[in-house]
């Protein structure tokens, strides 16, 4: 019994320690604290590709282009070159791109530079550094995802292939230092240095999207000396589990787990030297539309970054973290589809929420979720000709992509009316798709003209048989699918669920042997062309294993996407954009269900907050307020004691008389 | 005594090594290292980079036998690396496994060793103290209670403590952890008392039988006889007495204080080594399951063979023959 209540003792002890999941020191420290759901999966710029890897990338190393923090429409603005290049043209269609870079730019110091033997921790960012990234890229061992798109340098493939063959054919060239390998297979054609801080990219014919590439982490420059000390032997970290770039925060701490640090980088460029009011290194002064009202320009020309650390919590379960975030220590939310209802009212912040001093950030992702038909199936397709076309309008008409919002995520996304998510060059804001209204009554009509009136096929007599074809077999995925065939039902059509798995439903695809699917696409690059290329002849899926899912090939559209894929924004690539908008709204190989909207929920006091759909530099342009924290903090967390007396007293009370009467017995 | 020693430690090894048999069997033979490798690299992967994943691996010998080198198949792979503890990467993200299971040492055991260390303690004094008004109305409450504390799953302390404690009192951070000496206690203090709570039913349930069964025997009788105080009794007689039941019981958890608490941990979001588990399934991480598999059945060898020994200690009429 006394050991019993020692450790109540002890409990309540330990409680008046409080839930502060932060060691006190930090309480008035620029800390910046977020969840992450999941850790990366790695840190090699060239081969990351999640929204989870470009998280902490995008701060840690730079890229030689970056997008404007603010201004919608995306626009590219100079990071590590001194300006956006325009590309010029060479003999044979080829176009060069000259980068000039920054000088004075230095790697984060690290082990790694000690590597030649002089004992100097780190040097300055050259050309060849930018080179060398690009060229990891080709490199087989590598394995990066976007060599595709690269392979437009000259010579960039070739150069792979030359080092894949030196490593098979000759003995010890596998073992040499990995600058010494690229050195012998190289050089890259496309890839001139015409002095230590110029970089000349030569494309084989013009792309003009590359340089939105040049602002994605795959570009950012690498330091031979990393990959080479980096190798995961004798005790070192493997170069997927560091990082070493010359970004304004550097890796503090790295453990997957539970726990990533960033800290503020003293070798960054902007640091040393804000005079120079490097525009990537300088909070912008102009912003899109109301960013003045939500007190975004409120920073404006300050250099950056104001923070001293990012630190980063797993949580790999969303109601916990929303309620440490609630608690006041995450610093902004992702919102439960829980705990919705509580945060958001009317698409705005419930009262309760509001009066903690909470922002709601709202912004539509740079991204689109689609119901595909199959364009070269025989009853949905281009091969039914003139019945297939009003098939097709008559199901689009049937699906209210605003009540699918509202039942299934908390109307979190804008109905799409075309391929073109808001914020890119071609959307437009007043155009309603005829066949994007929900309307039974045309439906039904198109339905009958195209033979199959009340939904039943004349020759089988029965109601139109179809099949939605998926390789998602979750509960969720199966309401979702749901939705849409209870949607077809109304207008008497029999489409049945094939939920295969992924695998099985890859190989259907890769056979053409499906009719309808549910797809969406996030947009690499803020360009139009990203969209639109998904409706492409050449890209088709079944054809050529590209992303063109629906096998939709149009001579008309293919020739209007040639004329605007390479242009500039201009009213001539407007109206070809228009144009191809028409013809996908009469063919309908899309039903375009909407562009997801993220809702995020910010403390008072972070500043500088402006959600983007990209993988952005986002962190050195927010601030935070640590004493409106601690302040907001004390008073959110008062803990509540009472209980541990009440439940110790309830205890001895009724051990109590027992005790007595043992004592009486004794006597 | 050293020859139980030795016959004991045989028959450990022979366990230990058919679980590698079994886990090669299910871990190379049903789920095949191709899949695993599709799972790691993603649908989009080429065939080249498979290759040269199943390569770095050691995924591409033969499984059983190899006419050149006749060791150098996957299944002696297998038993060289799990036999010398060199546990090669991680199959998810090439972390080094040996690496991952250091750094999840030290979370598990500042969990699982206060919880020992407080537990056993606290449900010996509750169980001495039920048995002691046995056939009072603390006793019988207090039964009550414990089958009641055992029928609740932990799942449901675990979402219990986190709402109550955690959200509604503020006590403690409702999960997570750190190893800063200045905060680490404030992450310990949920887990600890919700799993103090989930398993002290059942321990006290069981010890106050023990002891039950104790105060009944002759000594009991004769110690009373010669005058003994009730509390006398209980400590100096009764508790030695039945010090085998509770060896058995504490001795055998001893060595899974390493492998950490999986439901704790994972819920709680402590990196131990309990939820590397849990990840490692998740992930489709084969290797280092394999590893978790391994090393649990060795503790668990390594178990009996302690609490055979501590039965000698707590009782010199046990020989180890």
């Amino acid at each position: 019994m006394r050991r019993l209540a020692a450790s109540l003792l002890l409990a309540i002890a330990a409680a008046s320690c409080g839930n502060d999941p932060y060691p006190d020191a930090d309480a008035s420290a620029r800390i910046l604290y977020v969840p992450f759901q999941e850790p990366p999966k790695t840190l090699d710029p060239q081969v990351a590709y999640s929204v989870y890897d470009h998280e902490i990338l995008s701060n840690v190393y730079e890229t030689l282009l970056e997008y404007h923090y603010l201004k919608r429409p995306y626009q590219l603005i100079p990071g590590l070159a001194l300006e956006v290049p325009k590309p010029r043209a060479l003999a044979g269609g080829r176009v060069a791109y000259r980068f000039e870079l920054r000088r004075g730019v230095r790697f984060a110091s690290d082990a790694c530079f000690a590597f030649d033997g002089d004992g100097a921790t780190q040097r300055e960012l050259v050309a060849s550094d930018v080179a060398f990234g690009l060229m990891r890229i080709a490199d087989p061992k590598v394995g990066s995802p976007v060599i595709e798109t690269f392979a437009r340098i000259a010579g960039l493939r070739a150069f792979g292939e030359r080092l894949a063959k030196l490593r098979e054919s000759e003995a010890g060239f596998a073992a040499l230092r990995i600058d010494e390998q690229y050195a012998r297979a190289g050089p890259v054609e496309g890839l001139r240095i015409p002095d230590p801080h110029a970089l000349e990219v030569v494309l084989d014919a013009p792309y003009p999207q590359i340089l939105y590439w040049f602002a994605m982490p795959f570009t950012a420059p690498v330091p031979w000396e990393a990959v080479a000390w980096y190798d995961g032997r004798e005790g070192r970290d493997a170069f997927a589990e560091v990082a070493v770039g010359t970004g304004p925060f550097r890796l503090a701490r790295y453990d997957k787990r539970s726990r990533i640090a960033l800290e503020r980088n003293p070798d960054w460029y902007g640091s040393r030297h804000p005079e120079w009011e490097a525009p990537a290194a300088t909070y912008p002064s102009e912003g899109a539309t109301g960013d003045a009202e939500r007190g975004l320009l409120s920073a404006a020309g300050r250099p950056l970054p104001f923070l001293d650390r990012v630190e980063l919590r797993l949580e790999k379960e969303q109601i916990p973290a929303f309620t440490k975030f609630l608690q006041g220590y995450y610093d902004r939310s992702r919102i439960p589809k829980e705990s919705f209802d509580q945060a958001v009212r009317e698409g705005g912040l419930s009262p309760a929420m509001a009066s903690l001093g909470m922002r709601l950030e709202r912004s539509v992702q740079p991204a689109v979720y689609y119901l595909g038909f199959n364009m070269i199936d025989p009853v949905v397709g281009r091969p039914a000709g003139e019945r297939g076309r009003k098939l097709r309008q008559a199901m689009s008409l049937a699906i209210d992509a605003g009540e699918f919002l509202r039942v299934f995520v908390n109307g979190r996304g804008i109905p799409a009316q075309s391929p073109i998510p808001p914020g890119i060059f071609g959307y437009d804001d007043d155009y309603r798709n005829p066949y994007r209204l929900p309307d039974l009554e045309r439906a039904r009509r198109l339905l009958a003209e195209a033979g199959y009136p009340g939904g039943v096929d004349p020759e089988s007599g029965a109601p139109l048989h179809l099949s939605f074809d998926t390789g998602d077999t979750s509960v969720q995925g199966r309401l979702r699918y749901q939705f849409f065939i209870d949607a077809w039902q109304r207008l008497g059509l029999d489409v049945q669920l094939a939920a295969t798995t992924y695998n099985q439903f890859q190989s259907k695809v890769r056979n053409g042997a499906y009719q309808i699917f549910f797809w969406g696409w996030v947009a690499d690059y803020p360009d139009p062309e990203n969209f639109l290329f998904l409706l492409a002849a050449e890209m088709s899926q079944t054809h050529s294993g590209g992303p063109n899912t629906a096998n939709f090939a149009d001579p008309d559209y293919d020739a209007l996407f040639r004329q605007i894929k390479d242009r500039e924004n201009d009213a001539r690539r407007l109206e070809g954009i228009r144009a191809m908008r028409e013809i996908l709204e009469r063919e309908r190989p899309w039903i375009e269900l909407f562009h997801p909207e993220d809702y995020a929920l910010v403390h008072a006091w972070l500043h500088g907050m402006k959600p983007s759909g990209l993988a952005v530099p986002v962190w050195k342009y927010q601030d935070v307020d640590p004493a409106l924290r601690a302040a907001e903090r004390s008073a959110w967390n008062r803990p509540v004691r009472w209980p541990a007396y009440a439940l110790a007293g309830a205890l001895i009370a009724f051990a109590l008389p027992g005790f007595r009467s043992w004592r009486r017995e004794r006597q | 005594v050293a020859r139980w020693l030795l016959r004991r430690t045989a028959w450990g090894a022979a366990t230990v090594l058919g679980v590698l048999l079994f886990l090669f069997l299910l871990f190379f033979v049903y789920a095949k290292p191709q899949d695993v490798a599709r799972r790691a690299l993603g649908e989009k992967a080429p065939p080249e980079v498979i290759a040269q994943w199943l390569a770095n691996h050691g995924y591409d010998k033969p499984a059983f036998w190899n006419p050149a080198h006749p060791l150098d198949t996957m299944l002696a792979d297998h038993y060289r690396r799990m036999l010398t503890f060199d546990f090669g990467k991680s199959d998810a993200d090439d972390v080094p496994i040996a690496k991952r299971l250091r750094h999840g040492v030290g979370p598990s055991l500042s969990l699982t060793v206060p919880l020992f260390l407080l537990g056993l303690p606290l449900a010996l004094a509750l169980a001495l103290g039920v048995a002691f008004f046995r056939d009072s109305y603390i006793d019988r409450v207090g039964v009550v209670a414990c089958v009641l504390a055992m029928s609740v799953s932990m799942l449901i302390y675990i979402l219990a403590g986190q709402y109550l404690i955690g959200r509604l009192l503020r006590w403690f951070p409702i999960s997570g952890f750190d190893p800063d000496p200045s905060v680490i206690a404030r992450f310990v203090a949920l887990p600890l008392l919700v799993g103090l709570l989930a398993g002290v039913g059942s321990e006290v349930r069981f010890y106050r039988a023990v002891f039950v069964e104790e105060t009944g025997r002759d000594y009991v009788r004769t110690a009373r006889a010669k005058g003994a105080g009730d509390g006398r009794v209980m400590a100096r007689h009764v508790l030695p007495n039945a010090a085998i039941p509770i060896l058995t019981n504490a001795v055998m958890e001893i060595p899974f204080l390493f492998t950490g608490a999986i439901l704790l941990e994972s819920f709680f979001g402590i990196p131990g080594l309990g939820s590397i588990t849990v990840d490692a399934i998740n992930a489709n991480d084969f290797a280092t399951l394999r590893v978790m598999v391994y090393l649990g059945a060795l503790l668990f060898v390594a178990g009996q063979i302690a609490t055979d020994v501590a039965y000698t200690l707590a009782d010199p009429r046990v020989r180890l023959e």
